[in-house]
């Protein structure tokens, strides 16, 4: 079991919360006995369970404590599997979250999230401004995990999380796949998954940059024209991807330029591979605007690269209103296992509603 | 200083270097690790990019403290 803090009143809670660097600067629902322990009955499983353990801090993350964490960002008992999933993606040694929390560079988990799970433990929005405010579910997991990060991996501002600039994923990242808008099978089923599984996927990556494509059915090049500029925007020379030559980066296609590319037989697999044959650059280019990484190439520099790993790398995924306009969000790149995304079930049938608990 | 962390791991002697704007983050990973005591010796920030004359500086100004942290393990 945690230890307890007192305080008078919630109003003194939330202040010693504060004072205590427990939280990420926003005031939080007070963990109080009562209403954590609902969150772990709701869970379905014990308090003491060890979903992993977090870095730089190295802290166990138990059930009791991921409760504590959903509880001050607001969520509702309903989304516990979505914050235990998560917690557990950013627990896998292949997420190197040690070193992603320490760098410098801007990187902030997101989460996509795939199957029933959108709605039974949610809703989690996919649709309009799914990236932005007035979505419960999505602000309140994306930020549960960041108190997790915070609380139990140990990563605060300037003293362990050495990240230069950040950016405003890093309180909230979160969203679901509009797996009923897209033309192309789920992104889970994509990564192995079944249909019928719910699934969190976990991606240390930039904040979103938008891609204005306005897509004509009429043009026989619309879909090549809409990769060049996703390509573009994707892995441009000021990325980290473009830089290190490694990392996995996403794609979040509008409903509307994703069904330009499935108008023209595209497929994940075939925008994959177009996107990564398009993400090719000069060595030339590398060696020039690279400074110390730049020397990559010395030995060899006739020819292109390409700035990103393989066509695997490149996650395409769905979601958004209809309109002119994608998302790319380049990453890291770093670590031991380059910034790679993770992939966890969601085990949600355990879970138990809680009557008179929101 | 997780490099210094897994070379001292294998038991060779290790001295960390650490910018003065990640020495609170060095302290706080060497305790995570279980290794509060790794040495380590300041350095000024940033040293990414200065040029050889002012890295050469640097390196002139903190090696006998290096040399000596190498002597006390």
């Amino acid at each position: 079991m945690s230890d307890f803090l007192e305080a008078e009143n919630e109003e003194r809670a939330l202040e010693q919360l504060h004072e205590m660097d427990c939280t990420d600067g926003l005031p939080v629902v007070i963990p109080t006995s009562d209403r954590v322990v609902k969150f772990i009955l709701a869970s379905g499983l014990d308090g003491d369970m060890v979903l992993g353990e977090l870095g730089p801090a190295m802290g166990i993350a138990t059930v009791e404590k991921v409760a504590v964490a959903a509880v001050m960002a607001g969520c509702k008992s309903d989304y516990m599997p979505l914050v235990i999933a998560a917690v557990k993606a950013a627990a896998e040694p292949a997420f190197d979250l040690s070193e992603l929390q320490a760098t410098t560079h801007c990187t902030a988990p997101l989460i996509i999230v795939n199957g029933p799970a959108r709605h039974n433990c949610g809703p989690v929005a996919s649709g309009y401004g799914a990236l932005g405010p007035g979505h419960r579910a999505n602000a309140s997991i994306g930020r549960a995990l960041r108190l997790c990060l915070i609380n139990i991996g140990g990563g605060r501002p300037g003293v362990s999380d050495m990240a230069i600039h950040g950016h405003p994923g890093k309180f909230s990242y979160c969203l679901a796949e509009a797996e009923e808008e897209s033309p192309f099978p789920p992104l889970h089923v994509s990564l192995g998954f079944d249909t019928s599984d719910s699934v969190v996927t976990l991606l240390g990556c930039e904040a979103p940059h938008s891609v204005i494509y306005s897509d004509d059915a009429d043009d026989p090049e619309d879909a090549e024209k809409l990769l060049h500029i996703l390509s573009v925007g994707l892995a441009n020379l000021a990325t980290n991807n473009a830089i290190f030559a490694s990392g996995t980066v996403l794609v979040c296609l509008g409903p509307k330029h994703a069904s330009a590319l499935a108008r023209a037989d595209h497929t994940r697999e075939s925008i994959q591979e177009r996107l990564w044959q398009l993400t090719h650059a000069p060595k030339t280019e590398h060696m020039k605007y690279g400074g110390e990484f730049g020397k990559a190439f010395r030995d060899d520099p006739e020819g292109t690269y390409p700035r990103i790993p393989t066509p695997k790398n490149i996650l395409v995924m769905v979601a958004g209103g209809i309109g002119l306009y994608s998302m790319v969000m380049p990453n890291w790149g770093g670590a031991a296992n380059a910034n790679s995304a993770v992939s966890v079930k969601v085990e949600s049938e355990f879970f138990c509603a809680i009557p008179g608990l929101g | 200083m997780r490099d210094g962390y897994n070379i001292a791991k294998r038991g060779m002697p290790v001295v960390s270097l650490i910018t003065e704007d990640f020495w609170g983050q060095g302290t706080f990973v060497a305790k995570s690790l279980g290794m509060p005591d790794i040495p380590r010796v300041k350095l000024p920030h940033p040293v990414a990019g200065l040029g050889e004359i002012k890295i050469a500086a640097i390196a002139n100004s903190v090696v006998e403290t290096i040399l000596d942290s190498f002597e006390n393990e």
